[in-house]
């Protein structure tokens, strides 16, 4: 995949390998794509003497130009999976785990025809209804049992394990930049001042937000780039695809869409009005965020070192100011309302 | 030495020149994916060469006023003294921040938030209006 010229050639030989059952491959078309950000791209259509196929080639970037350290053994098994639980995302096919056959470590899996959602939004796409669509596609893989994930995902000790680790991992970002971050170690102070009720931790995608949906001809979302997926609190989605349309409309989980999104949400999972609700999915809009933060920040602190020289990492430093921003005064308006919550949730313990 | 035009307007003018001259002869995606997030560095740029050693100094001071820390000066007006520094004195509101939390002092917690509210509010002058081009 680093050397797109010479791919038709390699992925045939690869497919020939991979799928002896198809006659006289032919790779008739092999374009880079631009749409990811961390991984490389392309799109191919591939023919064979019992028909076509239009795959995707999803790899490694080379190592001077890797912007997020991720596992493309871990994401082939759990795509896997996702495809034996019938979840809405593309079926993975082939797997080259060495790179040897196709130049670097690559998933092969079914180019989606569904549409992008930011582009159908921006051709004036209804987004009626799309918040409940949302929590379907979210209750979807969430009901995954976690001894179904691979083995090689953690498993939290428990939720309250989880949710402190996650909000120390606040300070440990903070600790590991190159210059001190007073903004992320407020944030930590408070996440941990205003913890949620808990709920049952489950899979949990990690990057669940627009850019990584397709909508389908009959209006359900298809779900991309599981390279992020870990087991947590599921809400940490949430709250991560409201973070992220904050800055990239629409926001689909707005006042309306995000009541409507935990009412559905809800109904599929059995779980409460103290557990899920709009309060919530905004405290996990903050809490949710650390993962890509820690990222980001990283690729800054790599650039500010001179161990990178990604023009990507410096402007990714612009997405975590905006954050800090939102952040902030989110922080302000959520804290008294959460307040409540848990004096609802103490009352209802006390009845009990 | 020759300080006009400031950086400022000459970051400026590089940015304006790319996105104007430079962007539309690009065909290549990625390339212009790279532009775009080039020239919102670049403008990002030029406010921080305009501003940024005196923003630090003005933040300092009220973190200095706040915590009550006499937070010292930089060993000279050279930026790469001055961000050593900086960072020092955001050590200080860091560590205030943790105490306060500690002794679940939430008045004191409120008062010191107003130092980070300001903070991320010059951070956005820098940032200006974000677009995460090539998403989607």
């Amino acid at each position: 995949m680093l050397d797109p010229e010479r791919m038709p050639q390699l992925l045939g030989e690869f497919l020939a390998r991979q799928q002896p059952a198809w006659r006289n491959i032919k790779v008739s078309s092999y374009e880079v794509m631009t749409d990811g950000y961390s991984r490389l791209l392309a799109k191919a259509i591939v023919t064979h003497d019992d028909g076509h196929e239009v795959l995707v080639l999803r790899g490694d970037p080379p190592s001077d130009k890797i912007l997020i350290h991720t596992d493309r053994e871990l994401e082939w098994d759990l795509v896997r999976t996702l495809n034996e639980h019938g979840i809405r995302t593309p079926r993975a096919h082939f797997f080259d785990a060495t790179g040897e056959h196709l130049g670097t470590k690559a998933l092969v899996i079914d180019f989606s025809h569904s549409q992008s959602f930011l582009p159908y939004v921006g051709a004036g796409g209804s987004i009626e209804g799309l918040p409940a669509r949302l929590a379907d596609a979210l209750a979807s893989y969430h009901a995954i049992p976690i001894d179904d994930l691979p083995a090689q995902m953690e498993r939290p000790a428990s939720w309250e394990a989880y949710l402190t680790q996650r909000i120390d991992e606040w300070r440990r970002t903070a600790d590991a930049h190159v210059e001190d971050l007073p903004i992320l170690r407020y944030m930590a102070g408070w996440l941990d001042a205003h913890r949620p009720a808990p709920v049952p931790l489950t899979l949990m995608h990690g990057d669940f937000q627009s850019a990584n949906l397709m909508i389908s001809d009959d209006g359900h979302f298809e779900i991309l780039d599981w390279e992020l997926a870990s087991i947590g609190d599921p809400r940490e989605d949430m709250g991560y695809f409201k973070a992220v349309a904050q800055i990239a409309p629409p926001d689909l989980l707005d006042d309306a869409g995000c009541e409507e999104m935990c009412a559905r949400y809800r109904e599929l999972t059995g779980l409460t009005e103290l557990q899920v609700n709009p309060a919530v999915v905004a405290y996990f809009l903050i809490l949710g965020v650390v993962g890509t933060v820690r990222r980001l920040l990283e690729g800054g602190a790599d650039y500010a070192r001179g161990t990178n020289h990604l023009m990507g990492s410096v402007f990714n430093m612009n997405s975590v100011q905006f954050g800090q921003s939102v952040w902030l005064p989110t922080a302000d308006a959520l804290g008294p309302v959460l307040d409540q919550l848990a004096a609802a949730a103490a009352q209802i313990q006390e009845n009990v | 030495m020759l300080t006009r035009p400031t950086t400022e307007q000459v970051l400026v003018g590089i940015a304006n020149e790319l996105r104007d001259t430079v962007a539309p002869e690009v065909r290549s995606e990625p390339v212009q994916v790279l532009l775009g997030q080039i020239d919102q560095i670049l403008r990002g740029l030029a406010v921080r060469s305009a501003h940024e050693i005196a923003w630090m100094h003005e933040e300092a001071d009220t973190i200095a006023a706040v915590t009550g820390t006499d937070v010292g000066w930089p060993a000279s007006l050279h930026l790469d003294d001055v961000c050593a520094w900086y960072d020092s004195v955001s050590r200080t509101l860091s560590a205030a921040l943790d105490a306060a939390f500690a002794a679940d002092d939430s008045a004191r917690v409120a008062e010191l938030k107003l130092l980070l509210d300001a903070r991320s509010a010059t951070e956005m002058k820098i940032v200006g209006a974000l677009d995460l081009v090539g998403r989607g």
